[in-house]
């Protein structure tokens, strides 16, 4: 039998921390609203973080999906420690785990306001997202009232096949080196979610950044 | 480790206690921040466990609180207490009005139950806490038999909730400071809170609740906050993992204090004082209990002392009809053994108690139909209402109530239709 390395001992595929050209973001943005998203291209992580500010209603009820993009440009921080916002995730964290299984499912399954990341969006109007426990992709699917990502250039592909390579080749590989450095244990591409159209307007806005973000 | 450990824990840096296990100090402050739902790492130095920005000789326990979204800025407070800890988290608010119409005496479920009605009803309402939303309902991990839940609720949710919603009304919510006084003016009340903040209130609903009975044991007071607790002790479950615990009390509060830590502990021993528990427990919790293995219940027992160093070590347990003391192994002791009212400012005000001091109201301050002493007006007080007109009572507190978590609520409504009367009676409504 052929042994075959763990994949994740291979580093990142390079190919995909490229930033993409304006052309290109400038056009997987008009492919996303074509799509009813709401999608809006910033130059940088700060004017995203202003974008994103700008939608958030004071007082919202607000799940910060776990992402590098909202850490490094401070929204987790907006959301977790301003007092603006009710932080669901720091809601569900203090939560008996046995005692409240129950509804820790229901409260994660359905925030008014999701903001988080994607792993991959294409330049034919989809958006990538790959989860180890799943548990974000359905909110963002569906349970959320409303769902910002913020999605840093380098993340723009030409089309689904190349997306699905993103996540295996790059996303995983840095992901699974982080959850096993921050919780001891591996990650997965267990769950994967693409969204090819929006039937509510503006339902999930895509903020494309002109910047290197996150995974 | 579940899916919602993977993907939950915050994002930005929180709150770090650095302490003693055993610290009563370092016990508040845990249960102040539990009880508040403000996260919180414990680093527990008798465990080994430290922080970098701790050094030897630093005065205990040491609180490390993030400032907003500078998480570079950290402030550090030596020999922190529950009430710097809450100033630096900024959860001490100053009252936003000169007056208003109704002031709440506490956040439990009444209280909570009040505030939501009387601001929805535009009313200008403002509530005032000692410690945390929810009351002694707030620290009960799961209520099963609240209606409209069919699941279970826990009491920190719903105090959860019930605040977030009195605050979309526009309710105001004062925490960590207790009233320390209240007396009449001009028609209404000016209530004095522990910092000397004082509120202006034409009404006011006495919902403070009730505390933990004290256990009269040697050794109890020593170790408090160091393995002997009062109440369901929230913050301790997770540091009770492989222990044993034992809880004392036969009512609601205890059982559902037992499904909680059985749920950690190795071992849970439940103490009480009676022949059953079916006089004072809820029968699906006693069916419960029934059924979990390391749940062991020990009928007519006492815990007569309790022994230790820095900790809990053991506790004496007196069996009725035996002479014998028995020595239980226990890492942790909760007590669960009943309420008594928080009436202390109560009593200063002039209200009249009943013989075991919970606040009359209504036909039980007069029975035979007559006025209650010093009560001017021509009408008989509402009911809910004290023997002081417009100051009212709901929940725990007041003599003769039901002690569950809906009848509180129930009374907390019923006490906002009649402020409204008492306000239109003395004008300006």
């Amino acid at each position: 039998m052929e042994t075959v390395a763990p994949i994740t001992e291979l580093p990142p595929n390079p190919e995909f921390a490229v930033l993409a050209s304006d052309e290109r973001i400038d056009a997987t943005a008009a492919a996303l609203r074509s799509h009813g998203l709401e999608a809006l291209v910033v130059g940088t992580g700060a004017e995203a973080r202003a974008a994103v500010l700008d939608r958030l209603p004071e007082g919202a009820e607000v799940f910060n999906n776990t992402s590098i993009t909202l850490e490094s440009i401070g929204i987790a921080g907006d959301v977790e420690r301003s007092g603006r916002f009710r932080p669901v995730r720091l809601q569900l964290f203090q939560m008996d785990r046995e005692m409240q299984k129950r509804e820790m499912r229901q409260i994660a399954a359905a925030p008014d306001w999701v903001v988080g990341s994607a792993h991959a969006v294409t330049e034919d109007g989809s958006v990538l997202l790959a989860s180890a426990s799943g548990s974000q992709l359905g909110p963002i699917a569906s349970g959320a009232g409303r769902v910002i990502l913020v999605v840093g250039g380098q993340k723009v592909v030409p089309d689904l096949a190349s997306g699905l390579r993103r996540l295996y080749e790059y996303s995983y590989r840095l992901e699974d080196a982080r959850a096993r450095l921050a919780y001891g244990v591996p990650s997965g591409v267990n769950n994967i979610l693409v969204v090819n159209r929006v039937l509510a307007p503006g339902r999930l806005t895509v903020v494309l950044v002109r910047q290197v973000l996150g995974f | 480790m579940s899916e919602y450990d993977y993907d939950l824990r915050p994002m930005t840096p929180s709150v770090v206690l650095v302490g003693s296990r055993s610290s009563a100090d370092g016990y508040a402050i845990r249960d102040f921040l539990t009880r508040n739902r403000i996260v919180y790492e414990w680093r527990d130095l008798d465990a080994g466990e430290t922080h970098a920005a701790y050094r030897p000789g630093m005065r205990l326990p040491l609180c490390l609180i993030p400032d907003g979204t500078r998480p570079e800025e950290i402030v550090v407070r030596e020999g922190a207490t529950v009430e710097t800890v809450a100033r630096s988290l900024g959860l001490v608010a100053e009252p936003r009005l000169a007056e208003y119409d109704l002031a709440i005496i506490g956040a439990g479920p009444a209280g909570l139950a009040a505030a939501v009605y009387a601001a929805s009803e535009g009313l200008r309402t403002v509530v005032v806490e000692s410690v945390a939303p929810g009351g002694q309902a707030g620290t009960t991990s799961l209520i099963e038999n609240y209606l409209g839940f069919p699941d279970g609720v826990s009491g920190n949710q719903l105090a959860a909730r019930a605040t977030v919603q009195a605050e979309r009304f526009g309710a105001e919510i004062l925490l960590a400071r207790p009233v320390d006084d209240v007396a009449p003016d001009s028609g209404g009340y000016i209530s004095r809170l522990s910092d000397g903040t004082t509120i202006a209130s034409r009404a006011v609903l006495y919902a403070a609740g009730v505390e933990w009975r004290r256990l009269d044991a040697p050794g109890v007071d020593r170790l408090l906050g160091a393995g002997v607790y009062y109440g369901a002790g929230p913050s301790e479950a997770l540091g009770c993992r492989g222990c044993r615990v034992v809880i004392i009390g036969g009512g609601n509060s205890a059982g559902q204090a037992c499904m909680r830590f059985s749920r950690y502990a190795a071992h849970v021993t439940l103490l009480v004082r009676g022949d059953s528990l079916a006089a004072s427990m809820s029968q699906y919790l006693i069916d419960q209990i029934a059924e979990r293995e390391n749940i062991e219940v020990r009928l007519r027992s006492e815990a007569v002392s309790v022994d230790g160093d820095d900790n809990l070590r053991t506790i004496g347990v007196a069996t009725r009809g035996s002479d014998a003391i028995e020595t239980l192994q226990a890492n942790a002791l909760f007590i669960c053994i009943g309420g008594i009212a928080r009436t202390q400012c109560a009593d200063r005000v002039g209200l009249m108690l009943d013989s075991t001091h919970y606040l009359l109201t209504g036909i039980d301050l007069a029975p035979g139909g007559e006025k209650p002493p010093g009560w001017t007006l021509t009408r008989a007080p509402f009911p809910l209402e004290t023997n002081l007109p417009g100051f009212f009572a709901a929940g725990d507190v007041r003599s003769g109530s039901v002690k569950r978590c809906a009848a509180a609520t129930g009374e907390g409504a019923m006490s906002v239709a009649l402020v409204h009367r008492r306000l239109a009676e003395i004008g300006g409504e």
